[in-house]
């Protein structure tokens, strides 16, 4: 079995995923992506999957072997931010020929991987497959580990080839990448009984900065976020982690219960997203270090920093109550943002008339059912013509969604608000909640919403005319 | 030596070399007789405080950096709009190379001009003979069709009177009995360049309809089911008469241009020069007279005339620099109802588009302040437009505004809940401007090139609309009337907001943490 469908196979087994685990022997072999219908839309591949989980480790140079359309269309698409080196959003590819495709392309990769050395000198080049070079044959892994040896630098190969599944399995395979080539492989200068990691958060917009000034005063320190502004020694020295914090539900499980198999380091699954959350990581943070070993006043300073910011953060979102009462949301998101925003959305005055569940666990279900009782509109997969639908009969006034859905609000006349990747406002944490009313506020009374819904003066029945 | 021959440096370059930096320095603390240098800062600062800016109001003499222009350049606008028309100004030819030039700047066409040439012993005698001849050596030299004659300050201070000197030039044979002489008197201490436009387009029309000062028969109006058009002073005249033809065609619409600008400053390169392009003609100017009634963009640009118009039996009606959807509604459905022709689908569909465009990028534009100076119509059209974007006009200028303006941009303030912190300011300069970007700093400033003294000044990004635009080729192409035309607006006012993005996160390792690729 080549190395890729043994992957496959393990990602696919992931011991700590309970849908998997819930799943017959059978239908586990047959993996668990959910096989995509051709012809029907759908979104990003497992290429692109490895690449966003991975390229938000900011130091090191991400080539992409293969032609040019894997890494043109997906160059610093992400707005995943760093806080210092800017190599990662370097577009690197072997941008190959016709020519490659017939005598293979593997010596043009060494030589784009030493020339990456030689004018940047990273500490790491990650290398990733793509449909086209994985099709022709080219072994990236040897190609990798011969050019490891040649410049004495770690160069990573990511075997993810878009053909591979969806871009969640992609996620799964980056991660496996760093649990196979980087994650323990350093050391840290020093440890401490409050070192912590976070996993598969990518600071898109620069969440992470809102969420660190807390982890700051409650006295934690961030071992290693995996992967957002990250340096790549910072994840190579991860696995000193006293505990971890998972955040994006399913992206990178794997990571986080490798981690916990090999480094006894315990991992709880958690969210920025919402005050509640927000507040629940932060003591599960505070309670797994305890356990580790912590001195125990972390609990009770954790407690003091979120008692002061709930009340922060309530007060601050109270203005927005009135011009809020009673608005109609949809929600089409996934995972943990499908129920983690609710609460503050609904401490606004808002409803929630439904929210998507198609990339959410079965917890994240849970929850959702928890949160929002029986009126719990749960919309397992909405077609842009449902969407459209809803949105046209006014079941909803604001829809919060990623980019992609954006044009299907516009074109049923409704207000529409980024809550993914391409969003230019960070909503997480505390202060992230608050600038979500503030947006929500802003979106639902831009003046375009009443030239969008009004008719053209011509098209009422007192024109004069026509 | 900073200069060698080998290797000579230009004006970007030579001033920054070290020799003319010593030599500079050394000047300014030798012979300058210079304050010291935290004087100077605390000067500076002081002019941004609210203090001065209360000073800077009080002022009642001097104006300082006025955002407007004299009659006698609307004068020339307007006579340019019609067939084979020389613009011929009475008074002194050093005013009519300014006119030349500026239009030539802001187009990038030649502008074609004369004046009568008055000097001293004219302005001791009157300008009589340099009327006699100038019309004659005009009429000889460059063939018009018409000779549309306007004045300088110099003329009018003297009492030189149009009419009459005309009449004795036809006599002594400058040109023929019959030939096309309108004029107006346009001194450039009255009003603005708008007031010129406003006088020159009256006298073409009063000459046309009303018996050519006594020399015809006045025409008999005979209703038909045109329109007549006029656009009004307009630094995108060539975009936006190309598109109003356009709509009106779409809309089947049978329609006089009165004032046709577009061709003769967008002239083609193909080895022949036209002196004159395009143009209202004679004939059409004339038989406007029968027209159902006469729409103008710009009321301020036409008070006079329309009024005119309006004595001679047609409907007259008059917007204000329409720029938007809301604006551009209007337009249409007084077009729709004059004409009592629909609004095609096609129109339907670009109002859609741009009503997409407005809700794509609405985020971007929601809630920023913008400053905004220019004509009074351009204002008005533009803090419409701002308004139904969601934006805040916080300053609106205009410098040739009256009390009358003040009160139509409040009452567009009132009809809006982003119009609650505005103010409108008549009659003011861009130094007060500058006073209200320092003490009411804004996002955003929406001006002519003259702005970007301001920008660089205050620090408040200049978005270049408004006339004239010296320093950036080619807008005058681009409509910003119709649905089109907001599109226009709204993509120069959003690439403006994105290059702020993009400049406040550019410098590498410091502000580049959202150098982003997409916004």
């Amino acid at each position: 079995m080549s190395s890729l469908s043994t992957k496959l196979q393990e990602v696919f087994e992931e011991p700590a995923c309970g849908k998997n685990q819930g799943k017959s022997e059978k239908e586990r072999k047959k993996g668990c992506t959910k096989q995509l219908s051709p012809g029907a839309a759908a979104g990003g591949c497992a290429f692109d999957g490895a690449k966003i989980a991975l390229q938000p480790i900011t130091d090191v140079a991400h080539l992409v072997h293969g032609p040019i359309a894997c890494e043109g269309n997906s160059w610093d698409n992400r707005h995943a931010l760093s806080s210092g080196a800017e190599t990662y959003r370097m577009g690197f590819t072997t941008d190959i020929n016709e020519l490659d495709v017939v005598y293979g392309a593997e010596k043009r990769l060494y030589k784009a991987i030493k020339e990456i050395i030689e004018k940047y000198d990273p500490p790491a080049v990650f290398v990733y497959q793509t449909c086209v070079t994985a099709l022709i044959g080219d072994d990236i892994e040897v190609v990798c580990k011969a050019a490891s040896k040649k410049f004495n630098k770690p160069v990573i190969p990511v075997n993810s080839p878009g053909f591979a599944g969806v871009k969640n399995l992609g996620n799964k395979l980056g991660g496996e990448a760093l649990l196979d080539h980087v994650i323990g492989t350093q050391e840290p200068d020093y440890t401490t009984p409050y070192d912590i990691n976070i996993i598969g958060e990518y600071n898109l917009s620069g969440e992470l900065w809102q969420v660190k000034p807390l982890l700051d005063a409650m006295g934690v320190r961030l071992l290693a976020c995996i992967s957002g502004d990250a340096k790549y020694k910072e994840v190579a020295y991860s696995h000193r982690a006293k505990a971890s914090m998972m955040v994006c539900s399913k992206a990178m499980i794997n990571i986080a219960r490798k981690m916990q198999e090999r480094y006894q380091i315990p991992f709880f699954e958690g969210s920025f997203y919402g005050i509640g959350d927000m507040s629940d990581s932060l003591r599960e943070i505070a309670r797994l270090l305890v356990e580790r070993g912590a001195p125990k006043d972390i609990i009770e300073r954790t407690e003091n920093l979120i008692a002061s910011e709930e009340a922060r953060a309530w007060a601050r979102i109270a203005p927005y109550k009135e011009r809020l009462q009673g608005k109609k949301v949809l929600l089409i998101t996934g995972g943990v943002k499908s129920w983690s925003v609710v609460a503050a959305l609904q401490e606004a005055g808002m409803e929630i008339v439904g929210t998507s569940v198609k990339k959410s666990t079965k917890e994240d279900k849970d929850r959702i059912k928890e949160i929002m009782g029986d009126e719990a509109h749960m919309i397992d997969d909405m077609t842009p013509r449902e969407m459209y639908k809803m949105l046209k009969e006014a079941r909803a006034d604001i829809m919060l969604s990623g980019g992609r859905s954006q044009f299907v609000a516009l074109k049923a006349k409704m207000p529409w608000l980024d809550i993914n990747q391409e969003r230019h406002h960070a909503y997480a944490g505390y202060e992230g909640m608050v600038k979500l009313v503030e947006e929500i506020d802003k979106t639902l009374y831009n003046p375009v919403w009443e030239l969008v819904r009004a008719k053209a003066p011509w098209e009422s029945p007192d024109a004069a005319t026509v | 030596m900073t200069q060698s021959a080998t290797h000579v440096l230009d004006h970007f370059d030579l001033f920054r070399q070290p020799e003319y930096k010593e030599m500079l320095e050394n000047k300014r603390k030798n012979f300058e007789n210079p304050v010291a240098a935290e004087e100077l800062e605390r000067v500076r600062e002081w002019t941004k405080t609210g203090e001065y800016r209360e000073q800077n109001f009080a002022r009642s003499a001097l104006t300082v950096n006025p955002a407007k222009a004299c009659q006698p350049l609307g004068a020339v606008f307007a006579a340019v709009g019609f067939e084979s028309t020389l613009p011929f100004v009475h008074g002194s030819q050093g005013c009519v190379a300014y006119y030349r030039s500026h239009f030539s700047r802001h187009f990038k066409e030649p502008c074609s001009c004369v004046s009568s040439s008055m000097t001293e012993d004219a302005a001791v005698f009157g300008g009589l003979n340099n009327m006699i001849d100038g019309l004659a050596n005009a009429h000889s030299l460059y063939k018009p069709k018409m000779i549309s004659v306007s004045t300088t300050c110099m003329a009018e201070v003297i009492g030189d009177d149009l009419n009459a000197f005309i009449k004795t030039a036809k006599e002594k044979g400058s040109v023929p009995a019959d030939f096309d002489v309108p004029f107006a008197h346009t001194p450039a201490f009255v009003g603005s360049h708008i007031t010129g436009y406003d006088n020159v387009m009256k006298g073409i029309f009063e000459h046309f309809w009303d018996g050519k000062a006594n020399t015809a028969p006045k025409l008999e109006r005979v209703p038909n089911e045109k329109i007549n058009f006029i656009g009004g002073f307009d630094g995108y005249t060539v975009g936006n008469l190309r598109e109003i033809k356009r709509i009106f065609n779409l809309m089947q619409v049978g329609y006089t241009i009165l004032g046709d600008n577009s061709d003769v400053w967008d002239t083609p390169t193909d080895g022949t020069f036209r002196m004159y392009d395009g143009g209202t003609t004679l004939e059409d100017a004339a038989n406007a007279v029968h027209a159902k009634a006469t729409i103008s963009m710009q009321q301020y640009c036409t008070e006079k005339t329309l009024a005119f118009i309006g004595t001679h039996g047609q409907e007259v009606l008059a917007l204000n620099h329409p720029v938007g959807v809301a604006a551009t509604d209007k337009f249409l459905m007084e077009v729709s109802r004059i004409t009592g022709k629909g609004i095609p689908e096609e129109l339907a569909k670009e109002r859609g588009r741009v009503v997409d465009a407005i809700a794509d990028s609405s985020a971007h534009i929601h809630g920023k302040k913008f400053a905004l100076y220019g004509d009074p119509d351009l204002c008005l059209g533009l803090a419409g437009f701002l308004l139904e974007l969601g934006a805040e006009p916080t300053h609106v200028l205009a410098t040739n505004g009256n009390k009358e303006w003040i009160e139509r941009v409040q009452a567009l303030f009132d009809s809006s809940p982003f119009g609650k912190n505005c103010h409108v300011y008549a009659g003011k300069d861009l130094w007060h401007m500058r006073s209200l970007l320092f003490t009411e700093p804004v996002d955003f400033l929406i001006g002519n090139t003259y702005g970007k003294f301001l920008e660089r000044d205050t620090g408040t990004p200049l978005i270049r609309i408004g006339f004239p635009i010296f320093d950036r080729h080619h807008h005058h192409r681009y409509p910003v009337w119709g649905y089109q035309g907001a599109m226009n607006v709204l993509v120069w006012i959003l690439d403006k907001i994105f290059d702020e993005i993009d400049k406040n996160t550019i410098v590498p390792g410091k502000t580049d943490f959202s150098f982003d690729i997409i916004r």
